[in-house]
């Protein structure tokens, strides 16, 4: 045993560092010291930055400390991109320094061999006994997009993330700013963790920060294990009351909990026990990479829906077998139109007021398309037996649309309160990109077919009825 | 509340963690939950006035800490319609286990009544590493054999979770009643979930349970067969 966690687990010491020490290399690379310095200054960290290293003189503009015990004043976090070797040295100068919260991103640890899994363990009892904490090692780091703490070692290539209600954490560095296009995307992060080896700051930790922090509407996990069961079904009882929790885990099949176990040193448990947790703790479970990204998008964006009536708006009908089929694997069905609706549909143009409002045969007789598009989606949208829509929009080849459709959904914005997902398809991609980007920029999530989109109200719907039960 | 079971100590004292079938049904019948009624007969005399005691048609199981797979043992004689039926399978199956296990120790012969087949089902209780101890649901036989139709939930639980987790078996429809088959009484089986629930958690001694088969009727829920484990 490795004595007790510090009863203090707050984890603003990382997330809100008002000052931030750089233990590394400060060599210009794509990788190291001198990265993590450069995206701080460029993604506008206003805190104090602090580079060590005796070997250098000055980084950046930056005066470089020779040692931790070097610094004036106090230090909230540390970031540590050394020799694994010489880590515990390291952290012991963290000690004495007075630092509480460390980012251990060298490797060599747990995931690597014998005597990796023998330094893990050191370094994670000089934290143990001086009520220090760590995230990693092994990790890509955290980033916080509201106040530009994005201490990222590797180059991403864009300097800023925008500010969202998503806080995404993995096991993995595949979700931290170098492996995922955030700013192409326009995508809204509140934080980013990823817990590397999980030596000591785990996923119970994160849910219970974020729990608290008023920027994350939604929570997304990609985990290779569970650190301590009973703790987790605590927490995600409590947590899930208040934000969805959404978690991708790793090891379904043996052969799957054989590799986690070889990847980052982690424990894998028993994958219907893991399901049973989830089912008590409120969790919604994820079975794809890609929907860590892609399912969280409903719940920062929209809001819930009130009920299991699924409407479509679609440029044909043959899309309403698949959702059909689509929304009967998460409980929903395909809403009935009222009479009143029909009748508002069908003088728009005959033939428009069926289950599936088709809106492709009619298109062909209107002169100007979207001069009666607005007006569609607003009848379907006030239709009482309608709790969220699918609107599967057409980006044509030359982009002529593009314009009325921005308009059509400004003046959609928060006067229905139900959720509009959106499919966006066409022959051409920048104007399909171009569409999608400006959708979501003014806060209607699209998806990446049409299945993802019945997907996500599947899982908000799951959510609505945990919540409800509630109450 | 339940008190703390006496038999606990026993097994202590005798350094063995295995309870027999009729030990895990004592203990299950102060837990409150329904099992099949079961006597120990320490003798081929007390077995047959066990017998006529609880009427016939009986079965006699070997009651030994040693034994685990009963059947197999040749340690079970089934629909015993007398006296002279009960006299001759106590003999045969004193036999057979000796010869079998000449160093097995016997508590006696278990005297049960045979009850009408009801829909089988199966409860059971285990811990996980990590979760720690977690209920286990489905239907008896080959669904849970061969199937694997069964449903989890981590200790304890409430009844929303008892309900869920018999809602959540592929063999649902089973228990409704499908094609004119005797509905099962779904509320006694949720109480018995929970029942068995709150067991575990008041007792972390046991490391496992299992109540194999369970006969549910229209109108209540009886464990056949018990098996408790501890620590």
């Amino acid at each position: 045993m490795q004595g007790k966690i510090p009863e203090k687990n707050d984890l603003a010491l990382f997330f809100e560092a008002k000052s931030l020490a750089v233990i590394g290399s400060f060599k210009e690379a794509v990788f190291g010291g001198y990265v993590a310095v450069k995206t701080l200054l460029n993604s506008g960290y206003a805190g104090k930055i602090y580079p060590v290293n005796p070997s250098y003189k000055e980084v950046l503009g930056l005066k470089v400390y020779p040692y931790v015990k070097d610094i004036p004043g106090e230090i909230d976090l540390v970031l540590i991109i050394i020799n694994c070797r010489a880590v515990p040295k390291v952290m012991e100068e963290c000690v004495e320094k007075g630092i509480q919260a460390v980012i251990l991103v060298s490797d060599g640890f747990a995931e690597r061999d014998e005597a990796g899994v023998a330094l893990q363990k050191e370094i994670l009892g000089i934290a143990r006994k001086n009520k220090l904490r760590i995230i990693g090692p092994n990790t890509a780091g955290i980033a916080n997009p509201v106040n530009g703490l994005i201490p990222c070692p590797y180059a991403m290539g864009y300097e800023r993330i925008k500010t969202g209600g998503i806080a995404i954490c993995a096991q993995t560095g595949m979700i931290n700013p170098q492996a995922f296009p955030y700013a192409d995307l326009h995508y809204g992060v509140s934080k980013i963790c990823d817990f590397g080896n999980k030596s000591d700051v785990d996923e119970c930790d994160m849910l219970e920060y974020l729990e608290n922090d008023p920027a994350t509407k939604v929570i997304t996990m990609y985990l290779e294990g569970i650190r301590d069961g009973r703790r987790f079904l605590e927490i995600s009882k409590r947590v899930t009351s208040k934000k969805p929790v959404l978690i991708l885990k790793s090891g379904r099949t043996k052969e799957g909990a054989r590799v986690s176990a070889s990847h980052t040193g982690s424990l894998a448990v028993d994958d219907q026990i893991f399901n049973a947790a989830c089912k008590q703790g409120g969790v919604i479970r994820l079975e794809k990479f890609s929907e860590i990204f892609e399912l969280p998008k409903i719940f920062s964006l929209q809001p819930l829906p009130k009920g299991d009536q699924l409407g479509i708006i679609s440029f044909t009908g043959g899309v309403g077998v698949l959702a059909t089929d689509e929304g009967e694997k998460y409980g929903l069905s395909i809403a009935k139109l009222s009479p009143e609706t029909i009748i508002k549909l069908e003088a728009i143009f005959p033939g428009l007021g069926k289950t599936i409002v088709d809106i492709g045969p009619g298109m062909v007789g209107v002169n100007d398309y979207m001069s009666v598009y607005p007006e569609i989606m607003k009848t379907v949208l006030s239709d009482d037996n309608i709790d969220c829509l699918l609107n599967i929009a057409w980006a044509d080849p030359s982009g002529s649309l593009t314009e009325g459709y921005i308009k059509t959904y400004k003046e959609l914005q928060e006067r229905y309160q139900k959720p509009i997902a959106t499919w966006v398809y066409g022959p051409r991609l920048p104007g399909k990109d171009d569409l999608a980007l400006r959708l979501e920029d003014l806060g209607f999530p699209v998806f990446s077919d049409f299945e993802t989109s019945i997907k996500a109200f599947g899982m908000a719907w799951q959510y609505a009825v945990r919540k409800k039960g509630e109450e | 509340m339940m008190g703390k079971f006496l038999i606990f100590d026993k097994l202590k004292e005798e350094g063995r963690s295995l309870l027999t079938e009729f030990e895990s049904k004592e203990l299950l019948k102060q837990a409150g939950i329904p099992v099949v009624v079961t006597k120990l007969a320490k003798n081929q005399k007390e077995a047959v006035l066990l017998s006529q005691k609880i009427g016939f048609p009986v079965a006699l199981k070997i009651a030994s800490p040693d034994i685990i797979h009963k059947t197999d043992s040749k340690g079970v004689k089934l629909s015993l319609n007398n006296v002279a039926g009960v006299r001759a399978a106590y003999n045969e199956i004193v036999e057979a286990v000796k010869k079998q296990h000449p160093n097995a120790l016997i508590h006696g012969v278990s005297v049960q009544k045979m009850v009408r087949p009801g829909t089988e089902v199966i409860v059971g209780t285990s811990r996980d590493p990590q979760f720690g101890p977690f209920i286990m649901f489905g239907l008896g036989g080959i669904f849970v054999e061969l199937l694997k139709d069964v449903s989890f939930r981590i200790i304890p639980i409430v009844q929303k979770d008892a309900e869920e987790m018999i809602k959540e078996i592929k063999g649902y429809p089973l228990l409704q009643g499908y094609r004119g088959k005797e509905p099962s009484n779904i509320p006694a089986l949720v109480k018995m979930i929970l029942k068995i629930s709150n067991l575990i958690e008041e007792n972390p001694q046991i490391q496992e349970l299992e109540l194999n088969p369970v006969f549910v009727y229209r109108d209540r829920a009886l464990a056949v067969d018990a098996r408790v484990v501890l620590e």
